[in-house]
C-alpha cells in the first residue's frame, strides 16, 4: 500500500532516488525468494518468467520518473514477456510428457491428450494473465507473483513426488496428487473438486463404452440418461425370462426317480424330444460332448446315471457331484439326435 | 481388453460362472416342495425365480467384493430372515460414504438420483462410486441375461 504511494508520488515528485529505493527494496526482497525459488524448481515454464521481473525491475530503476513511462515500461514488460510464453508451454509440455514415461501404457494415450490440451489451455490463460499485470501497480505484480509462487511450488511438489501420475490413476494411492494448471485457481477447494470432476467424467467414459450407443451422444446428460435406460431394460428382460421360465418349468417332468426307472424309449420321446437346445457354451464344451455323445451310442442307455461320472473329467467342475442327483443336469439325449446339439433336461 | 490397464476394475467372470450359479439356484429352488407343486401360482414361481436369477448374479459377480451385490444378498437374506454378516474390507471407505459430498451439477445430481434407484445398494455411496458400482452392474446383468436366454431358448418347445 504504501508501495502504491511511492510510485502514485512519483510523478509529482519526479525523484528518482526514493523511487529507486523502494523499487530497489522491492527488486531484492522479490528477487531473493526467487532467486531461492529458481534452483530447486526444475519443471515449468516460470523461471522464464521469473527471470524477467528482476530484469525489468532493473530497467525501472533506471527509467525516467514519469507514470507515462513506467506505464510504457510495463506494458513493455507485458509484450516482453509474451515470447516467453511458448517457451514456457513447451516446457510444460515437456514436462508432463516426462511425467508420463513413468507410467504405464495405457494411460499415455489419456496424458497425451491432456498435455495437447494443458498447453492450448496455458496459451489462453497466460495472456490475460499478463495483461493483468500490465495494467495494474507494481502491488499488484508482487502479489501475483505470489500467487504464480504457489502456483508454482504445487508444481514442484507434484514433480518431485516419485508418482507422476495423472489423477485418473490417483484413487489407489490415500492422497490425490493434483497438479495445479497455470492460470487456474489454487485453493484446495477448487482442486478437490477439480480431482472429483475427473473421476467422474473418466468413470462416464468407461460407462458410456460399455453401453451401445453411447459414443455419438453429447453431453453428459442425454449419456446418464442413456445409461438409466439401459440399465431399466436389462432388468426389465430379467423379469420377463424369468416369467418364461417358470411358465416353461413345470412341462418338463423333475422327478428323479421316474427319470432314473424309466427305459430309454418312453421317457426320452417324452421329455427330450421337446427339450433339445443348442446352446451357445463355449466350443471345447460341444467337442467333448460329442465325444461323450458318441460313447453313449455304443452304451446302453439305462446307464446314464453313471454318465455322470464321466461328466466330470469334460466338465473340469467340481459342481458336479451335486449335479448328478440334480434335476437339471446337462446330459447328452438320446441316439436319434444330431451329435452337435446338446440335450438338456430339467 | 484384459489385458490393458484399467485403474477402474470392472472384469466379469466368464458366463459358465454365471450359469452355473444360476443353475445351483434353480436346482435349490426346485428340490423345494412348493415350487414344483401343480397347484402353485404362476406369480409366486415367477417371483422365486426372479429373485433367484439375482442372487445367483450376486454370488457368480463377486459375493461380497462388490458393493452392489453385498446388498443384493442382504435383501434377499432379510426376506428369507436369516442373519448375514459380511466381513468389512477397507474400513476407511466408511467415511468416504458418510461425506456424500453431492456438491456437482445439478444435472448430474438428478441422474444420479436416480440411478442410486436403480442399482442395489446405491443410497450410500459417492457419485464416482456410483458410476463404477454401476459399470459392473451392466456387465452383470448382460450376462445374466445371455444365460437366460439361452436357457429358455433350449427349453422353449421348437
Amino acid at each position: 500500500m504504501d508501495l502504491s504511494g511511492r510510485f502514485g508520488a512519483r510523478s509529482g515528485d519526479g525523484v528518482p532516488f526514493r523511487e529507486a529505493a523502494a523499487l530497489e527494496s522491492l527488486h531484492i526482497g522479490g528477487g531473493e525468494e526467487f532467486r531461492q525459488m529458481v534452483p530447486p524448481e526444475n519443471a515449468g515454464g516460470f523461471t522464464a518468467l521469473l527471470e524477467l521481473p528482476p530484469t525489468q525491475a532493473v530497467e525501472l530503476l533506471h527509467s525516467s520518473s514519469s507514470s507515462a513511462s513506467q506505464a510504457t515500461t510495463l506494458h513493455s514488460l507485458g509484450t516482453l514477456s509474451f515470447p516467453s510464453n511458448p517457451l514456457l508451454m513447451e516446457r510444460a509440455s515437456r514436462f508432463s510428457v516426462i511425467a508420463t514415461d513413468n507410467q504405464q501404457n495405457g494411460n499415455v494415450s489419456g496424458e497425451t491428450t491432456t498435455t495437447s490440451s494443458v498447453p492450448s489451455n496455458e496459451h489462453i490463460k497466460t495472456e490475460p494473465a499478463e495483461t493483468e499485470t500490465c495494467d495494474q501497480a507494481a502491488v499488484e505484480k508482487q502479489s501475483n507473483r505470489c500467487g504464480k509462487r504457489k502456483e508454482l511450488d504445487k508444481k514442484v511438489k507434484s514433480s518431485t513426488k516419485k508418482k507422476n501420475k495423472s489423477s485418473e490413476e490417483n484413487e489407489k494411492l490415500p492422497y490425490v496428487h493434483v497438479r495445479a494448471r497455470r492460470g487456474q485457481a489454487t485453493d484446495s477447494h477448487s482442486l478437490a473438486e477439480r480431482a472429483r470432476r475427473e473421476k467422474i467424467n473418466a468413470r462416464m467414459k468407461l460407462l458410456q463404452e460399455l453401453v451401445p450407443g453411447c459414443d455419438k451422444i453429447q453431453g453428459t446428460a442425454l449419456v446418464l440418461d442413456e445409461i438409466i435406460n439401459h440399465v431399466q431394460s436389462l432388468q426389465r428382460q430379467v423379469e420377463m425370462l424369468s416369467m418364461r421360465l417358470a411358465s416353461v418349468n413345470p412341462r418338463i417332468d423333475f422327478n428323479l426317480d421316474t427319470i432314473l426307472a424309466s427305459e430309454n424309449g418312453s421317457l426320452m420321446d417324452g421329455s427330450f424330444n421337446g427339450a433339445t437346445m443348442q446352446l451357445a457354451w463355449p466350443l471345447q464344451v460341444m467337442e467333448t460332448e460329442q465325444s461323450y455323445h458318441h460313447r453313449q451310442l455304443q452304451q446302453p442307455p439305462s446307464q446314464q446315471w453313471p454318465f455322470d461320472g464321466l461328466n466330470q473329467p469334460v466338465w473340469g467342475r467340481e459342481e458336479n457331484q451335486d449335479h448328478g442327483n440334480d434335476h437339471n443336469n446337462l446330459m447328452v439325449g438320446s441316439t436319434s439326435l444330431h451329435p452337435n446339439q446338446v440335450k438338456m433336461e430339467l | 481388453m484384459a489385458s490393458a490397464y484399467n485403474p477402474i476394475y470392472t472384469d466379469v467372470p466368464e458366463k459358465d460362472v454365471f450359469a452355473l450359479h444360476f443353475l445351483q439356484t434353480l436346482s435349490n429352488l426346485r428340490t423345494q416342495n412348493s415350487f414344483s407343486s401343480p397347484d402353485n401360482k404362476t406369480s409366486d414361481r415367477v417371483k422365486k425365480i426372479k429373485k433367484a436369477a439375482y442372487v445367483s448374479m450376486a454370488r457368480a459377480a463377486g459375493g461380497a467384493n462388490r458393493l452392489w451385490s453385498r446388498s443384493l444378498l442382504h435383501q434377499a437374506a432379510k426376506r428369507n430372515n436369516k442373519n448375514v454378516r459380511f466381513l468389512r474390507r477397507k474400513r476407511r471407505v466408511t467415511w468416504l460414504m458418510r461425506r456424500r459430498s453431492n456438491r456437482g451439477d445439478p444435472i448430474e445430481d438428478v441422474a444420479a438420483e436416480r440411478l442410486r434407484n436403480l442399482v442395489p445398494g446405491g443410497g450410500g455411496m459417492e457419485t464416482s462410486k456410483l458410476m463404477e458400482e454401476t459399470a459392473h452392474y451392466i456387465k452383470c446383468l448382460s450376462m445374466q441375461v445371455k444365460v437366460m436366454q439361452c436357457l429358455v431358448d433350449g427349453l422353449s418347445p421348437k
